[in-house]
């Protein structure tokens, strides 16, 4: 199931950065020794200790340093072995996808996934949808690159007549 | 070998909620509530111990009448002393459930040692419960039950005579035993309400109840199976008679059960070895902490300079192991300059999970392992191996 996949479309392999809890999803022989996908290979995985771990300010800084789109593994919700870290980043993620809209920065570049210890098919499932989605959309999560703030420069202009 | 075996059983605990939440949301599935599932049957056992006591007359010749009296002429009294009965046996068996499916996913590393801990002596006094439970309904099975822990008890070395007559109430049986039983029912029940105190001091959020589905079905399990199956006593008890054959409730009585087959002595030596070994579970690890990686990053460090005393950690520990200080100097950035108060971590209840951390939107936390610095750089490698794909 791995090689079938590898070949991505188009050549424009969205780069994907992915957070994934230690006790979530077992990655260990799903990754090469750079932490890429081996299905994926322009989908790079960080295990961190728990999803809750991860600061909303990281995923974006990771949309500015180039990255099309960034996601956080928890465990399934009911079962984080901290009990909230997952609903407490689901949350976060929530926000940060509103704040990030304002900027016109699609909600789809930022995902929270849940997935236990086996549930790898699945993991894999919800990666594939998100390469797809991405695909779809294009490249250039901080299209108008990362050291300017266009909906800070931008919002007010359009919001004006209104 | 050990290490060997909880893997496996872990493996087999996951999988299986893998397949559960193929059929309920994850937020429902009832493995990921055993522990507010054995508190919701606690909560119905109190309610309708309740009710049982208001009839129950703890003397040897008033006893069984009275339980006969509650069954078959209070409106509802057999129903209500079926429910006390199956409300039980879900109780030790959803408490079994938390206890393993803890165990075997590992959530009793670190300063979970403590939940770990009051909840062995929950297990204890639960069970000590039940079996005084049996013996108060005092028909043939509750003498017999009375006779084996009477048994074992004796057996055990230099106390055992003392303990005895603790249970009993003096030496033999007498006006004073049930009494006796009564309090031993009740007081230690009660007691599981301070236990539980200590089972969730150091948890922020527990979660003390099942969602709402689960606790309709569970009422509605415990009423049906009281409706259908009544509970019943057996012949009344006759002092000074053993009967030979009893029926057996699996839940409680094992040990009894046991205490038929092999001699007393060592029934109490097996129960003490288990019990023991339950106590020992924490301490054993399942790790070298060098083979945690990136779970065991160190206990969350206070960036004093940076802290603004917000509470936003404070809100989101899990387990309650950052509390908030009087700032006893100011901040060094801008934001912290006017705080008043300051987060200090807890060595001892910090879990190295991280999730301050995530909550701290001025870069006042970190794990010694895995600092901020750490985390993008590695997100710059990662995005950069990205690019290397792609070229």
């Amino acid at each position: 199931m791995s090689t079938q996949a590898a070949t991505v479309r188009g050549g424009a392999a969205p780069k994907i950065v992915g957070f994934v809890c230690d006790w979530a999803v077992a990655t260990a022989d799903l990754v090469d020794g750079a932490g890429r996908l081996l299905a994926y290979p322009s989908v790079v995985l960080i295990r961190i200790p728990c999803s809750g771990f991860i600061r909303p300010g990281w995923l974006e800084d990771a949309l500015k340093a180039g990255a099309d789109g960034v996601f956080v593994v928890g465990c399934p919700y009911g079962d984080c072995l901290n009990r909230e870290g997952n609903y407490l980043m689901r949350e976060r993620i929530d926000q940060l996808q509103r704040r990030l809209a304002r900027r016109k920065v699609p909600a789809e570049r930022l995902q929270m996934l849940a997935h236990g210890l086996h549930d790898r098919e699945a993991f894999l499932a919800d990666v594939a949808a998100m390469v797809e989605r991405l695909q779809a959309l294009g490249a250039g999560a901080a299209a108008g690159g990362p050291a300017r703030r266009p909906a800070a420069a931008r919002a007010p202009a359009e919001e004006g007549g209104a | 070998m050990y290490r060997k075996a909880l893997t496996a059983l872990q493996r087999f605990t996951l999988r299986l909620d893998v397949a559960i939440n193929r059929v309920y949301p994850s937020d429902w599935n009832p493995l990921y509530y055993t522990g507010g599932l054995a508190n919701l049957f606690l909560f119905i056992l109190v309610l309708s111990g309740i009710f049982i006591f208001f009839y129950y007359v703890p003397s040897l010749t008033g006893a069984h009448p009275s339980v006969a009296y509650l069954t078959e002429q209070v409106p509802y009294g057999g129903l209500i002393r079926g429910i006390h009965r199956y409300a039980a046996d879900a109780f030790i068996v959803a408490a079994l459930l938390h206890l393993f499916r803890n165990w075997f996913t590992d959530r009793y590393l670190f300063s979970r040692d403590s939940p770990w801990i009051s909840g062995m002596f929950l297990l204890i006094f639960g069970g000590f419960v039940g079996a005084t439970g049996y013996i108060l309904v005092w028909d043939e099975r509750a003498l017999a039950v009375l006779g084996l822990f009477d048994d074992m008890l004796r057996a055990i070395p230099a106390v055992g005579d003392w303990l005895a007559s603790l249970l009993l109430g003096g030496r033999g049986l007498s006006e004073g035993t049930l009494p006796r039983i009564l309090l031993l029912h009740v007081g230690p029940a009660s007691l599981l309400y301070v236990l539980l105190w200590w089972h969730y001091v150091r948890l922020r959020h527990p979660k003390v109840w099942p969602p709402a589905t689960w606790v309709l079905v569970s009422l509605g399990l415990v009423t049906l199976l009281a409706a259908v199956i009544p509970a019943v006593s057996g012949a009344p008890a006759q002092p000074g008679t053993r009967p030979e054959a009893m029926p057996l409730d699996v839940f409680f009585l094992l040990p009894f059960w046991l205490a038929g087959l092999l001699p007393p002595g060592l029934v109490v030596a097996l129960v003490a070895v288990t019990l023991g070994a339950g106590f020992v579970i924490p301490y054993l690890g399942r790790e070298a902490p060098q083979e945690m990686g990136v779970r065991h990053a160190g206990v969350a460090q206070v960036i004093d300079g940076n802290c603004t005393g917000c509470e936003l950690c404070y809100y989101d520990c899990p387990y309650n192991a950052i509390v908030m200080v009087p700032s006893p100097h100011p901040g060094l950035s801008r934001a912290a300059a006017s705080r008043k108060l300051l987060a200090v971590v807890i060595d001892s209840r910090c879990v190295e999970c991280g999730i301050c951390i995530g909550a701290c939107p001025f870069e006042a936390l970190e794990l010694p392992s895995l600092l901020e610095a750490d985390v993008t750089r590695r997100v710059q490698e990662a995005v950069a191996v990205a690019e290397a794909v792609r070229a």
